[in-house]
């Protein structure tokens, strides 16, 4: 779907503008300064206003990512669940380190809570959620996900 | 003592028939057909009933403040969007019984005279958006919600707004914000939204939970329900248990129970773990505080005692775990999900997440400690919107209580 045919499912209200830019993200993989400005054009907004909304949400993206992303929950039950073994580990395997961007291929991170305590530790390997992760477990995903 | 999960397994969340038959969309008959607004809110006035989300403000009060303020147009919004960490009532809510939920937000938009109401969903909850968009399209089909409710002359037009995943959103105004297409920033208050809010127009939030027990109010009267939980705070709260608990999830009790009846008796939480012992207790996720082994016996209700309920969350941390997780952890939450529209919680936030860095590698400066001191008392004192000062919470409590682990 275009971006074009995105926009015309939406009436230009200020209410839409989220699903709009949560919809051409999910399409395009993310943002960028094309989309923008014809986002910005249909809703007769200025683009800054639209690369502000787009670039405070952690979902919508205004640059593209080459890298993979491996997301390990941080919240305090999935840390009481030894979440923190499952960084450790992520780290020694992939040879990266936890909020650092510096590895050319992964990325690392902490996520927030998803409200799935009761399943966790949680992890993320781009947009797929794994629940119940053990250290037992987690070299074998990281390894058939990667 | 169950109010909200009482016929949860009853339900079929796909099918509203099941909810009918257990006595549901009744409160909303009798609140069209024969009552009138004031008498509304009268009801849930003296039901005692405070907002579920964590800032415990009385419910009636709320919708007599917008009720009263004269505008061409108001807004009824359902604050579903839960990103505390360790907190998942709303989203079993949704999955179980939305039409509770639905209900709930009809009568409230009705009474006030919204005609337009929004349920705003945290964006990561796909699966429970999908099964509240289908409760409503039945929900409409029914004549319960959309155009000429039950027949009579109100209209109220239902949305589902997705938001993006910030933690930041489940501020009221920063909600506001979000649907009006702006940045999700938390503005000055006041006025407070019942009086301008959405669009300048008076406009109610009520979290999900608050809504779920408006039927049983509007259906055995404010009186009955005021009599259920202490008389600071009446009524049930769900409570999430998690951590080193046998029991974890979640557990329906009256308000005013204690810590410790809520970890140790087997109703609920059914004690801890392989004779593990306790080291602290979190009460309200990531941005409440920390209760050590002796103060247990406090009473969790709104608006009562040293520690505040919040939004019901109950972490229960034991004796192996290393405290210094738990700072980096607060302090990287705090620090990925500030706006940023303020120095104080931007700048500390960051700050404090730099120095549990330096913590976790053994690299502690000696300058840390008195600055960690210096950054909480700015973070709490001078942040422009709560999530600042709930940055500060759990971590003033961990180096009150564990100092001396900390800095060693």
């Amino acid at each position: 779907m275009s971006v074009q045919k995105i926009l015309l499912r939406h009436e230009p209200k200020p209410e839409n503008l989220l699903s709009v830019l949560e919809a051409i993200q999910k399409e395009n993989k993310n943002i960028g300064p094309e989309e923008l400005k014809r986002v910005a054009k249909y809703f007769s907004l200025p683009p800054a206003r639209i690369y502000g909304l787009a670039s405070f949400f952690d979902e919508t993206k205004t640059r593209k990512n080459g890298k993979r992303i491996i997301k390990i929950c941080s919240g305090g039950p999935c840390l009481a669940e030894k979440s923190m073994e499952l960084v450790r580990q992520v780290e020694m395997l992939l040879g990266v380190e936890v909020e650092n961007d510096g590895h050319q291929k992964y990325k690392l991170e902490f996520m927030s809570c998803r409200g799935l305590c009761d399943r966790g530790p949680v992890m993320m390997i781009d947009k797929q959620v794994f629940e119940k992760v053990t250290p037992e477990t987690v070299d074998d995903l990281i390894l058939s996900y990667i | 003592m169950k109010l909200i999960t009482k016929n949860w397994h009853k339900i079929d969340p796909l099918n509203i028939s099941t909810y009918i038959r257990t006595g549901g969309y009744e409160a909303l008959r009798k609140a069209i057909r024969e009552m009138s607004p004031e008498q509304v809110i009268g009801e849930v006035k003296l039901s005692g009933l405070q907002g579920r989300g964590g800032g415990g403000f009385p419910t009636g009060e709320k919708w007599e403040l917008s009720a009263k303020t004269v505008a061409d147009e108001k807004y009824f919004i359902c604050n579903l969007d839960e990103s505390e960490p360790g907190v998942y009532k709303d989203r079993l809510l949704a999955e179980n019984n939305p039409h509770q939920i639905i209900e709930g937000l009809v009568i409230g938009a009705t009474t006030v005279g919204a005609k337009k109401a929004f349920i705003y969903m945290n964006g990561h909850y796909d699966k429970q958006e999908e099964i509240l968009k289908v409760a409503l399209e039945q929900a409409e089909a029914m004549g319960f919600a959309g155009r000429g409710i039950i027949g009579s002359a109100l209209d109220v037009e239902v949305k589902i707004f997705r938001g993006a995943g910030a933690y930041v959103c489940g501020e009221e105004t920063a909600l506001i914000s979000t649907i009006e297409g702006k940045r999700g920033e938390p503005r000055l208050k006041p006025p407070y939204p019942p009086v301008s809010g959405l669009f300048g127009k008076p406009t109610v939030i009520n979290n999900a939970e608050t809504l779920a027990n408006l039927p049983y109010i509007i259906r055995h009267g404010g009186g009955k329900y005021n009599q259920i939980g202490c008389s600071v705070s009446p009524g049930t709260k769900l409570f999430v248990l998690e951590g080193a608990v046998r029991n974890r999830g979640i557990h329906e009790a009256p308000l005013g129970i204690t810590i410790y009846e809520l970890v140790f008796n087997s109703l609920y939480g059914g004690g801890l773990r392989d004779g593990k012992e306790v080291k602290f207790v979190q009460v309200g996720g990531a941005s409440g505080r920390l209760v050590p082994q002796a103060k247990l016996d406090h009473a969790l209700a709104y608006g009562a005692g040293e520690y505040p309920l919040g939004c019901g969350s109950i972490l229960v941390v034991d004796k192996s775990k290393d405290m210094k997780d738990f700072l980096f952890a607060w302090a990287d939450f705090f620090h990925r999900e500030s706006c940023g529209q303020c120095v104080p919680c931007r700048e500390g936030t960051f700050r404090l997440w730099e120095i549990a860095k330096r913590m976790r590698g053994h690299g502690l400066r000696e300058r840390d400690k008195e600055n960690v001191e210096e950054i909480l008392w700015t973070l709490k004192n001078t942040s422009f919107c709560p999530l600042g000062s709930f940055a500060a919470t759990a971590w003033s409590d961990a180096i009150k209580m564990f100092g001396k682990e900390i800095f060693k």
